[in-house]
Parts: C-alpha cells; structure tokens; sequence
C-alpha cells in the first residue's frame, strides 16, 4: 500500500489535467455564448426558460395561495341557487371573500358573533389552515336559498375588524338556517408583497371554485417543466443507445429496430400516449422485482469486465477444451448460483428487509463478489499467475490521488446511484422505483414510450456518418471493443444535434403533456396543470376568457422559450458558425 | 433499381410495419387493467343473462367476457383478431354498438376531409412566408417570420383552437351583416360555426326537416352536398342555391377546425422552405441565371424554387400524420366526430375493437402517404432510386 506522499506527483499532474480541461471547456463556452448571442432570438428564448425556470422555483413565494386548496367546503350541496365564482382579473370581487355562517349552529353555542375565516387553506406542510380576516365593508347577505338579505342585519365590530356580530333578528329568526355573507376584506396575512393594493387575489381571476388562477399558473410551471426535462431526458438516452447499437452494427439488428420504429412512426403518437396512459391507470406504483434490479447492473458489469479482460488478456485458447463451452460459461453459471443464493436468502441473511440501504449494500456486494469471480476465473482456465491482478486492481483503486475519480464516469455512477437511492423505497420482495405513481408520472413514462424512436432514428443517423471517418477505423484498428468506440468515439462526435433535439424535444414534451392533460387523460382533476386548466375552462371561457388565456399563454411561451433556446444552439453547433 | 422494383420493395416493407402496429396495440389494448366486460354492463352485471347445460346461472358480466372472447389465453385471442381482421371482420364496437369498420368508415372521411383542407391551408402558406423570408435573408421580415414560425410550432393546438372560437364565433345577431355561418335563416347570427359539421338547424322552411346528406355517399360532406337529390329542395326559394348552400355550410363549418390546424402546421413548414432555398440560393446555376441578366423573381421562382421544393415533397408523408395526429385535439374541441375523437372516446371506454381498428387504419393511411411521397421523390428525383 503506498503512502499519501508517494502520490504526490500523480495528484499533481490529475490536477493539471483537470484544470487544462476546465478551461478548455471554459473557453468553449465563451466562444459558443459569443456565436450564441448573435441571434436576439436566441437571446430572448433563454431569457424566457430562464425566467420560466425561475418562476417555478419560487412558485410558492410569488404565489397568494397554494393551487391544491380544497374548496369542497364552500359549496353548499342545498344551495340551489349557487353560483359559482369566476372573478375576472382585476375585478373588484378580488378581494372579496364569501363565507357560510350556520346560523343553527351559532344558536347551539349561544354565539351572537363570528369570525371573518378565509377558506381552508393547504399549507406546505399539506396541513389545513384559515387565515383571518380584517372585513372593511360588508357587501352582500343571502339566505341559502339564494334570496337576498339585508346586509345591514350583521354588522362589524367596531374594535375588532374581524369580528362580525349577528343582529337579534336575525339570530332570532328560526327560519333561517344557513346564510351566506359577502364582505370586502383588507388583510396583510393575505397580501403578497409584489401585488397591489386591492388585487390581493385576483390578478389573473379565480375560477368556477373561487380558487385563485395566478396561483394555480404558477404552480403548473413546477409540474410542465419537471415533465419536459425528465421525460426530454430519458428519451434522449434512450434513444441514444438505442440508436447508436443500430447504427454502429448495422445489417439485421438494424433492420430489425428501424422498423420497430416505423412502427411508432406510423401511430400518431397522442392516440398511442393515450392508450398507453390508460393502460398504466392501474398502476399505483413502479416496482421492479428485485432480480431484475440485481441484474441489470450485473449484465452491464458482465459486458464492461468481458470486453476489458479480452482486450487485456489473450482468450482464445479456451475454444479446444472438450468442456470448452461449459468452462466458458462457468462464471456465467456461478454468478447465477451466488445470484439465487443471495435472492433467495434476503430477507433472511440480512432481517433488515424492509431497509434499502442494505438492500443496495447488498446489491453492490453481489456485484463486487462477481467482478472477483470473473476476473478470478480467467485466471484459473488459463493458469496464469495472480500477480498481476492485485497490481491492477490497488492502481485502478488508487487512493492517494483523489482527482482521477473526478471524470464524468465517476459522477455520473455516483449521481445515479444517489438518484436510485432517492426514488426507491421497497415492498415485500420488490424494489420500489417510483412510489407514488400518481397521472403524472404515467405521462411521463407514456411520452417515454412513445417518444424514443426519434431520437434513435435521429442518433443512428449521425453515428452511420460518424463511423465511415477516419479515428474510428483507427480505433478499431488498436482494439477497441465495439461499447469503447461506440460511447468514447463516436458519440462525442454526433452529440451536436442531440442537444438542438434535446432542447426542442422539451418544448414538444410540455405541449404533448398539457395535450393528454386537455383531453382528460393527463393529470389528475384539481391539479394545477396548465392544459388541464384549459379544459376546465371550456364549459366557460367564451364569458370568461381568462380561464383559459393565462394557462394557455403560460405553455405557449414557455414552448416558445424552449424552442427558441434550440434555436440558438442549433447556430451555435453548426459547423459553419464555428470559427 | 427500376422504378417499379422500387415500388414492390417499399411496398412489401410496409408488411412487417403494419404486423408490428398490430401486434403493438393489441399488446396495449390487452394490458390494460381495467375490465372492458364489466365497463360494458356497467351495475347491471350481476343480472342473470342464461343458464349453462348445468343449469348453474349465466350473469351479464360472464356473458360479455364470454362474447368477447376473454377467457381464451391471449395467444388465442391474437390468432382470432387475425384471423377476423383478414376475413374483413373488424370486431364488434361496444360503445356505439356497431362494427368497427362502420364506424372507421363513417369516421375517417371527416378526419381526411379536416386534413386535407388543413394541408391545403399550410401548403401555400408556408411554402410562400418561406420563399419571402429566404429572400429576405436577415432583413425585418425574415425575422419576423421566423418568429412566427417558430411561434405557431409552439402554440398548443387546442389552446389555439379555443382562442379561435373567441375571435370568430362570437355572437353578433345586432351586426346586420347577416353573418355568413348562417346562410339560411339568418337568424343566428354570429360568424364562423364553433362546432359541429353542419347546421342542425339547416331545416327546410315548411316542415322543418333536416336536410340529409346521403346515407350510402363518401362521407366527404362537401362532394355528398352536391348529390343531395332530394326532391325537396328543389321548393326552397331561390336565393338559397340548394346544393350551393350545403357545400357552402359544410365548407363554414370546417373553416376554424382547418385554419387552426393549418396555420398550426405552416411554422414548420416555412422553415424547412425556408432553409431550403437559401441552400439552393447559394448554387452555382443560380448564379448562372443571375449572370445571364433574369429578372430577379424569375431567379428565385423558375430556378431556384423548383429545386428547392423536392425536399419539400417529403415533408408532404409526414405532415399528413402530423395532422391526424393533431386532428385528436382539433376534433375533440370542434365536436368533429373524426377518426381522433373516436380513438378519445374508445379509449375512455375501453372499446378495445375500436381502439385497434383505429390506430390500424391511421397508421395504414400515414404509410400510404409515406408511400406515394417517396414512390413522387424517386419520380421527381431518381438518385433516390439507386440507394
């Protein structure tokens, strides 16, 4: 084992390395954003994702209430008469507030006086809540029949606002029982700092439940761009492997996969996400059972050491062996046994079932004891020496020089490892991936679905272009295997107008989303989704255009921003622009 | 490659496409969880339908999953939709009670009839801001248009629609310019019909009796308008035109649903004429043109536009799946009871028939369109042919 101090000069020059890079890339930056800036629209694109960006994520800060408020309460199933509230923006019913006063039950308790209430209120704790109110001048006064009342029948307390006291005649009038009592409220607790005086809630208007629409755009920015990026995302790398096996291999598997994404070409893919949302309605969470969670990082890993050791070490002398095909596949056949034994022992070898965190302890030991065994195994069949591999193993894990593990490979293992951390929980003998797979993950997982054959047709493309050139034959040629070239040599080369996809591909996501969400397939009723906001507003919108102006405006520009934003880096990675 | 080897070649891909479009959406079809036999009898389904030979009672839910085929393993059930499929039966549809090949054939025509006239909007339009903003090259307009065109790209499109129906259905009955959506009675008033595809009130005035379009005819309404025969309106007043007046209605009525779509689908279009042109622009027979001293506009539109248009030609495939594709929004909204409000509604209700024969018979006229553009390119362009 070396010391910290014998590494001293491999730190150093992984420093230097690292540094060159960052600047490299630094000045890369520089220049794009130069070649970037030439456009004002690109310009004007990214301004808008960012400010997009930025309004979701002090939605509930800007916001004056939280968008899920529950207004069951407010309506009066025996009010025949009651008529919804959809306050126009700017109106002066903005800070008007309408509240039911049980006159029955304010008769029980002998109580002549009532507290001005907001309605319940979810905090962001998701507790209820009411916030008082400061009444300044009482508007109007109903019977639940919706017969009008004389306001002057309650009056206000004249030391304190928000107490409102019930005159004798109305106290003692039996025949009424429910009435329901408009005032104008004046109230800091309610008053949001950037808005102006008297438009406490209603800037863009309130919809049919009274709930405040500004908020509810607000919010909707959380849930379209969380749907964009992620799906964006994993399309693009879907798409990509999907589309750099085909290209790169060509011939059967290529023609194979192209068609099935004729396929999907071939369905609109709105019918096909519908169908697909649908089929996944019963869904309530994503589990994966946990062989297949323990071999995908296995069969990777298998691949990764499979191809390393036959670049490193000659193999070809096993073939001759009567149990030529038995021996080869020995690791094969004792990483299935270790496998079942591990499986089929969980719960009782570790008792901690229910605790992920061992659960990938467990995995991760599984994985190692495997990468052990093959890179043992080699050893055996050839009976070669083991000296070599302590050698590599205690250099490949080089302690003193922290710096070499600052590749993006690196990051990358650790970012996914965290992220599978964050979303998994666990049931019984299943890996929970996602736990709560509520509509709007079944959106995403159907525009998922639907979603990477472009990016593999796309991919394929480039990587068909790429291959012909002259560094990959040259790869070839020192023995690269086929994943080594396909990842390091030839994507980095074909990524340009991944990104411009990428980038347009958000701005597409977040339309196809508020789609499925206007046609009732999206997200759940009462969520603050732009398109479902639309499609709640078309019982109404030719009186009340405001229902539907402001979250359709809200999608369009933040499309807009995106598509723009691609714009630019379309010009930016342009060949013809680079200078 | 000859150009009919080409043809046969395309044509026997388009075999596996379509076996996989079968298999892909039955496999949805069949995944998904909820029961299309207990959606169909609703809370009837514990009454008694029949007895088995047993004696043992027959209750509605078991009957419909007998009917529909459930309780054969899914590998059965595949082979017999098949089989029917091949046969020309199309499936029973458990939501409008009808065969499924009614009712794609009822819908598709509306769907067809929409896009096309959507096409017939973008076509021109974007191919004409394209050729302008080409010239234009990094002038005012040119930025302008781009804009625009990027814009319309990111509208939604049902948003859009709604918008429409705000600016050209409001109701004006005090106008007195009569209002053109309403070209019998004038009574209505208002612009553009909102919804619908023709007037339930285009009754004739002594009776009061709908004119109807032919039962047996295409189902393209505006060719039917002009085979209405009946009698009757030959007694309307002169004024009204018959047949005129039939085309001239179904023609208002897809005006919003059209220019909605159309306008929607020209941003990307202006684009790609757009960069294009400016590729052909910059050849060098194009310079020869300028040299030899033509007019400007002869340059760009005798020269430069011809060449500029064969990628263009296919766009023409893909856009045509684009607008049935937009056509689930566009008819959901203008109450078109089109191939895609038909795939929304047998969706909601688990009409597996339909969903299937639906998604069949759109991707079946997405890959024949694809099929004559490319078979047009390889005419209009022959390299095509040789790869």
């Amino acid at each position: 084992m070396r010391g910290w101090d014998e590494g001293e000069e491999d730190r150093k020059e992984s420093l230097k390395r690292l540094l060159e890079a960052l600047s490299q890339s630094r000045s890369d930056i520089s220049r794009s954003w130069r070649i970037y800036r030439r456009s004002l629209l690109a310009v004007v694109g990214l301004l808008l994702v960012m400010s997009v960006v930025t309004i979701s994520i002090l939605a509930s800060r800007i916001a004056v209430e939280h968008p899920y408020r529950n207004l069951q309460d407010t309506e009066d199933l025996w009010s025949i008469d009651y008529e919804p509230r959809r306050a126009h923006p700017f109106s002066e019913e903005c800070d008007w507030h309408e509240q039911s006063i049980s006159l029955t039950q304010q008769r029980r308790n002998e109580m002549v006086t009532v507290v001005a209430e907001s309605d319940d209120k979810v905090g962001d704790d998701n507790r209820y809540y009411r916030d008082t109110l400061s009444v300044i001048e009482l508007v109007h006064l109903e019977d639940n029949l919706g017969y009008d009342l004389d306001a002057s029948l309650i009056s206000i307390d004249p030391n304190n606002s928000s107490i409102l006291v019930l005159s004798p005649e109305l106290y003692d009038n039996m025949s009424l029982t429910t009435i329901w009592l408009t005032y104008e409220f004046d109230n800091d607790a309610m008053h949001v700092w950037w808005m102006p005086d008297g438009y406490e809630r209603c800037i863009f208007g309130t919809n049919d439940q009274g709930q405040d629409m500004f908020s509810k755009v607000l919010y909707g920015s959380r849930v379209s761009l969380k749907i964009g990026i992620t799906v964006a995302m994993l399309t693009v790398t879907i798409g990509t492997i999907v589309g750099s096996v085909s290209g790169y291999f060509g011939g059967r598997v290529d023609e194979v996969i192209m068609r099935i994404c004729d396929v999907f070409f071939a369905i609109p893919g709105l019918i096909l996400a519908m169908a697909f949302v649908t089929a996944m309605s019963a869904m309530t969470s994503l589990t994966m059972p946990i062989w297949l969670g323990v071999l995908i990082p296995m069969l990777f890993l298998f691949v990764t050491f499979r191809s390393y050791l036959n670049s490193t070490i000659a193999g070809d002398q096993l073939s001759d062996q009567v149990m030529g095909s038995l021996m080869r596949n020995r690791n094969l056949f004792l990483g299935l046994f270790v496998f079942f034994f591990f499986v089929s022992l969980w719960p009782d070898l570790f008792g901690t079932s229910d605790s992920r965190s061992w659960r990938i302890a467990a995995a991760m030991g599984v994985i190692l004891l495997l990468g052990v065994i093959t890179l043992a195994d080699k050893r055996f069949i050839e009976k070669t020496s083991f000296d070599g591999v302590g050698e590599r193993v205690s250099k490949s894990l080089d302690w003193t020089n922290p710096w070499r593990y600052l590749t993006l490979r690196t990051v990358a293992v650790f970012v996914a490892i965290v992220v599978l951390y964050r979303f998994s929980g666990s049931t019984g003998g299943e890996i929970v991936v996602i736990k709560d797979f509520d509509r709007l993950w079944q959106i995403q997982a159907a525009l998922i679905f639907t979603g990477w054959p472009g990016y593999a047709r796309l991919i394929r493309g480039q990587v068909l272009y790429v291959k012909e050139m002259t560094f990959v034959e040259a790869a070839r040629s020192v023995g690269a295997p086929s994943g080594r070239i396909m990842f390091r040599h030839i994507l980095p080369n074909a990524w340009a107008p991944l990104l411009v996809a990428f980038t347009l591909d958000i701005g597409g996501t977040i339309l196809s989303a508020s789609g499925l969400s206007f046609i009732g397939l999206g997200a759940a009723p009462g969520t603050a989704e732009w398109g479902l906001l639309v499609s709640e507003s078309r019982r109404y919108f030719v009186n009340d255009p405001h229902l539907m102006l402001y979250p359709g405006l809200a999608i369009a520009v933040t499309t807009l921003g995106f598509n723009l934003l691609g714009d630019g880096i379309r010009d930016v990675v342009d060949p013809k622009n680079r200078r | 490659m000859k150009l009919h080897e080409f043809v046969v070649r395309r044509l026997l891909l388009l075999i596996p496409v379509l076996v996989g479009v079968t298999v892909l959406t039955f496999t949805i079809s069949h995944l998904i969880p909820a029961d299309a036999a207990a959606a169909q009898c609703g809370d009837k389904c514990g009454i008694v339908t029949g007895y088995t030979e047993d004696g043992d009672p027959i209750s509605a839910y078991e009957a419909n999953r007998e009917r529909m085929g459930m309780n054969e393993p899914l590998t059965t059930q595949f082979r017999l939709y098949v089989t029917h499929l091949l046969h020309g039966d199309w499936g029973e549809s458990s939501t409008y009670h009808r065969p499924v090949a009614d009712v794609v054939k009822d819908a598709a025509p509306i769907t067809l009839e929409m896009s096309f006239f959507a096409l017939l909007i973008a076509y021109p339009l974007g191919i004409t801001l394209g050729i302008i903003s080409a010239v234009r090259q990094d002038r005012m307009f040119d930025h302008i248009s781009r804009f625009f065109a990027i814009a319309f790209v990111s509208l939604p499109i049902f948003w859009f629609a709604m918008v429409l129906q705000l600016l050209f259905a409001t109701q004006a009955p005090e106008s007195g310019v009569g209002g053109i959506c309403d070209p019998l009675f004038g009574t209505n008033g208002g612009c553009f019909p909102i919804y619908g595809r023709h007037d339930p009130s285009l009754t004739y005035p002594e009776d009061g009796f709908a004119f109807l379009y032919p039962a047996g005819g295409t189902g393209f309404h505006l060719i039917d308008s002009w085979f209405v025969t009946d009698g009757k309106l030959a007694t309307l007043p002169a004024e009204f035109g018959s047949n005129w007046l039939l085309f001239k209605d179904t023609l208002l009525h897809l005006a919003l649903p059209c220019a909605c779509l159309g306008i929607a689908s020209s941003g990307s279009l202006l684009r790609y004429m757009r960069a294009s042109l400016l590729e052909v622009l910059h050849e060098d027979y194009v310079r020869t043109a300028r040299a030899k001293g033509l007019s400007e506009f002869r340059v760009v539109i005798v020269h430069a536009c011809r060449n500029a248009l064969v990628p263009i030609v296919t766009i023409l495939g893909f856009s045509i799946g684009g607008a049935i594709g937009g056509a689930v929004l566009t008819e959901t909204i203008f109450a078109f009871n089109g191939m895609g409000r038909v795939a929304v509604k047998s969706i909601q209700y688990l009409d597996f028939p339909v969903i299937m024969g639906v998604t069949l018979i759109t991707a079946a006229i997405f890959l024949l369109s694809n099929l004559v553009v490319d078979i047009l390119y390889a005419i209009i362009d022959p390299r095509v042919r040789l790869e």
